[in-house]
């Protein structure tokens, strides 16, 4: 027996008596429970372990004897001692709590909070020593309940935590959550607190969350329901409260920076001394009262932040109202709203004069809100997906359907191409490399939103062939760069056109090549200093001319070399020669004074018509046009700007083109350049083409449209009338928004034509 | 636990007085004096020797040669309970050689075991007990542990058709 250390510590003795064993055992786990901080000597500790062990094992005899005694089956086995033990200890937890209790209620707010926090420490830390010197009982008696499903039997550390949780705390915990929370307040209002006891409180309420079916686990219910819940109340309240009394006073502005700074505040909270579980539920909390309560209120100053273009409030309101579920829906709605009119008012303000609109200004302008609003979307936003979708619609809603698309929805994309031209052709505007790259990039942006791609591909490749027939295209780079650009965008069919558009310029350009070998190699070396484009019929926007010509012979004759050149190299192909397109320089060796010879660049019909002042001094207007076979519409502006340029005069008649005048040579012109430009473009001209683009655009889209179809339907062999119309939109809406009706018709002609047939009950047919 | 422990040397106090100096970790192999330390600190049984009131100084040396051997092995966790350990009576060589000893000091070395919580010595311990009954009558055992049988000829009858699953035919 080990000696009693302690002065007053009834010796421990009668191991198998419950009554001495527990005398002895209550004084030193008393002394354990109240004075931990002086310390517990060997003998005591070995004491008591051994006074459990000994009451535990030596009852062992008892056991046997009853055993022994033989009273039925059911008393067979191991009998393990210990229930008398817990008991007593458990009593006198409940003891010891009961004056804690009674104790408890001297104190209130902060101080309670003190004691609570004292208490618990004191308690916990002897609950580990005790959990340790009771280790047989937990070893054996305990495991042994635990293992044959009883309930409400803990290991010794896990009973003095229920017991807290069942005698002292659910007398207390309101309490001292009201202490709690008074505290949270003061910090809420300003005031610097011992936080530090809160957590404390905190890792106390967790650690009474024992799991009553399995000790070895824990769950927050207690903590949830005695500490959660009331913060959360609480600071709901709290919030409400102030965010009602802040909005009354301040701006909306002032309040957002507010509720910011109060979000922040409260996650704060949580890293500071709460437990991690509450960040979800609380954060949940402020955002209904501090941001849900008020969406309304700030929704409405949404439009004004954007009138008055605050992109950080903008930004602060975002952040608030994406905290909430659906909270940014109304906001996308009013910023596409919002875009949509400044597309359609920058467009208005460009547009006061829709016919003499330079393509740069439009596009610039529509360039300028995207800019301007992307950049918001961006900066603002946090490029969020769905406003970058509001954005896109509200863009491709006012590049289609603007002031100036009134007229015809054709405008924007021909506007655009026509920007495109203006880049790329040479003495644009000087913009190269990387401005141009950028500028082509930009084009993009506003290519993404035309609806109509298909007029965009009619416009451009127009001008593209002009760039490439009068080779006035600043970089073949750059052409390059932008029918990349175009594929990426809308795939090879889309620029299939402009790429052997391209590819036949590089082919003409060998082919001259060769050509010249092949003149100078012959006999005959008198031809002109000419070259030639070969171009495909079916990949170039052109057609033949509409007038009859009669070349001049030099001309003639070096046609008919290139001609016999070209069909040796590819026999039966047929060449039809596009004169209109047609260009030259001659020399004008008899003007008087001039200090060398001009240069007149100069159309082949106007080369015609200069030629015949070779002969004679003078032409009648009749005499030329039998020598040329040109028409009136071909001759009438060619002889125009050379009557204008003062190269020839005009005599005679009204003094005006036509029937009657008789031209003459004009030996004493003047010009500041020696090389002269008379191949102007006529303004008719162009417009004229633009008309029959639009023309064009029409047909295609028939074609277009017939096309998809007889694709789907060969694809379904069957299908309902409704669905192929849906879609055949679905197919082409990459290239324009067809109509209904448009697609109905189509459908027709191709009813009649054979292709499809009619079936029961709505149904639409293939017929191979 | 701390990796840095200053104290490498204990002293025991048998119950017939004797001390006896070992290194903490052969000591610490009881979870008792592990746990006594942890509590105390190191402080108090750096100079006073820590009294063991149930063992007596042969069993105790005994008790601490095991430990001496078994020091470095790894602390067993308590989800081993369950594992093969428990199910097989495999003794391995020393230990075996170690329980070699009269069948009072045996009974002694597993009451000290279970009192001292050394859960791997009380199973050695039990393993051997159970290797002498495994595969003998009831007669042999109680002759081998001298056992008086004190059932009467019914009471014999009755439990052997309870445990008649258990008979190995």
């Amino acid at each position: 027996m080990p000696p009693s250390a302690l002065p007053g510590m009834p010796p421990p003795q009668g191991r198998e008596d419950i009554e001495s064993t527990w005398n002895y055992l209550q004084y030193g786990i008393t002394r354990i429970m109240h004075n931990l901080q002086d310390g517990v000597d060997l003998n005591t500790y070995m004491g008591v372990y051994t006074a459990v062990h000994n009451f535990c094992t030596s009852q062992k005899v008892v056991g046997m004897s009853i055993a022994n005694n033989f009273s039925g089956a059911s008393q067979r086995g191991a009998h393990l001692l210990g229930e008398d033990l817990y008991k007593k200890l458990s009593e006198y937890l409940s003891g010891h709590l009961r004056e804690l209790v009674t104790q408890s209620r001297a104190h209130t707010d902060e101080a309670l909070l003190a004691f609570y926090i004292r208490e618990w420490q004191r308690y916990t830390d002897a609950a580990k020593y005790i959990h340790h010197l009771f280790r047989y009982l937990n070893r054996h008696w305990v495991k042994r309940e635990i293992d044959e499903g009883k309930k409400n039997v803990y290991d010794v550390y896990t009973l003095h935590l229920v017991q807290w949780r069942d005698v002292f705390f659910t007398q207390v915990s309101t309490k001292v959550m009201d202490a709690v929370l008074k505290l949270v307040e003061k910090q809420r209002n300003g005031e610097t607190i011992e936080h530090n006891q809160i957590k404390q409180v905190v890792d106390s309420f967790v650690s009474l969350g024992m799991n009553d079916g399995d000790s070895s686990k824990s769950t927050l219910d207690v903590y949830r329901f005695h500490f959660e819940r009331p913060f959360l109340d609480a600071t709901m309240l709290f919030y409400q409260k102030e965010s009602q009394e802040f909005v009354a006073q301040n701006s909306v502005v002032e309040y957002m920076k507010k509720a910011e700074a109060r979000l922040e505040e409260e996650e704060e909270r949580v890293k500071m001394y709460l437990h991690p579980d509450i960040a979800i539920p609380l954060k949940k909390a402020c955002n209904q009262v501090l941001i849900a309560d008020h969406s309304n209120m700030l929704r409405d100053e949404f439009q004004v932040l954007l009138d008055s273009d605050r992109e950080e409030d903008m930004a602060r309101m975002y952040s608030l109202l994406s905290r909430i579920p659906d909270g940014l829906d109304p906001l996308r709605t009013k910023f596409e709203t919002h875009v949509r009119k400044a597309g359609l008012a920058a467009v208005a303000k460009v547009a006061s004069d829709a016919d003499k609109l330079e393509p740069k200004v439009y596009v610039d302008a529509l360039l300028e809100i995207h800019t301007q609003y992307q950049g918001l979307v961006k900066r603002a936003f946090k490029d969020e997906p769905e406003f970058t979708r509001s954005l896109d619609n509200a863009c491709r809603e006012f590049v289609n359907r603007n002031e100036v698309c009134k007229s015809g929805s054709n405008k924007s994309p021909e506007l655009l191409a026509k920007y495109a031209d203006f880049l790329l052709r040479k003495s644009g505007t000087g913009t190269e490399g990387a401005d141009l790259e950028s500028s082509l990039v930009q084009i993009m942006t506003v290519f993404k939103y035309i609806e109509d791609k298909d007029v965009f591909q009619k416009f451009y490749s127009r001008m593209l062939a002009r760039r490439l027939v009068h080779s006035n295209s600043s970089s073949d780079d750059a052409e390059t760069s932008m029918i990349g650009k175009l594929k990426e965008a809308c795939g090879f069919e889309y620029t299939n056109k402009l790429q052997r558009m391209f590819l036949d310029m590089q082919i003409s350009k060998d082919l001259n090549a060769g050509f010249r070998e092949h003149v100078q190699s012959s006999l005959d070396s008198k031809g002109l200093d000419s070259s030639y484009s070969i171009l495909g019929t079916g990949f170039w926007p052109l057609s033949p001319p509409g007038t009859n010509f009669n070349p001049p012979e030099e001309v003639a004759a070096d046609c008919e070399r290139f001609g016999r050149f070209y069909k040796a190299k590819h026999e039966g192909r047929k060449l039809t020669w596009l004169w209109q397109l047609c260009k030259g320089e001659v020399k004008a060796n008899y003007i008087r004074n001039a200090k060398m010879p001009y240069t007149f660049q100069v159309s082949i019909y106007q080369m015609a018509i200069l030629l015949l002042f070779n002969d004679k001094d003078k032409n009648t207007y009749e005499e030329i046009a039998t020598t040329t076979q040109l028409n009136s519409e071909a001759l009438d502006p060619s002889l125009g700007i050379l009557v204008k340029a003062k190269v020839l005069n005009i005599e005679g008649g009204s003094a005006k083109v036509g029937p009657g005048a008789t031209f003459s040579l004009n030996y004493d012109f003047k010009n500041k350049k020696y090389r002269v430009n008379l191949n102007v473009g006529m303004k008719s001209e162009t417009k004229q083409e633009e008309a029959e683009t639009n023309k064009t655009i029409e047909e295609d889209r028939k074609l277009l449209l017939q096309s998809a179809i007889v694709r789907i339907m060969k694809a379904r062999k069957r299908m309902k009338h409704q669905q192929l119309v849906s879609e055949t939109i679905n197919q082409i809406r990459a290239r324009f928004v067809p109509k209904v009706g448009d697609i109905k018709k189509c459908i027709e002609i191709l009813l009649d034509k054979e292709y499809l047939e009619r079936l029961d009950d709505d149904d639409i047919g293939y017929l191979a | 636990m701390a990796a840095e422990k200053s104290l490498q040397r204990v002293t025991l106090t048998s119950n017939d007085g004797t001390q006896i100096e070992v290194d903490r970790a052969v000591a610490e192999r009881s979870i008792l004096i592990k746990n006594l330390i942890d509590d105390l600190g190191e402080s108090a049984v750096a100079s006073d020797a820590i009294p063991i009131p149930n063992v007596n100084d042969a069993v105790l040396r005994k008790v601490l040669e095991w430990c001496e051997h078994h020091r470095n092995d790894p602390p067993q966790s308590a989800d081993d309970e369950n594992d093969n350990r428990k199910k097989t009576t495999d003794i391995d060589e020393w230990d075996q050689k170690f329980m070699q000893v009269d069948q009072e000091m045996l009974f002694e070395i597993i009451l000290a075991a279970n009192y001292l919580d050394i859960k791997a010595l009380l199973d050695v311990g039990c393993k051997t007990v159970a290797n002498m009954i495994k595969g003998k009558s009831p007669e042999e055992i109680r002759k081998t542990f001298n056992i008086t049988n004190d059932f009467t000829p019914e009471e014999e009858e009755q439990i052997r058709r309870e445990n008649e699953w258990a008979e190995d035919r």
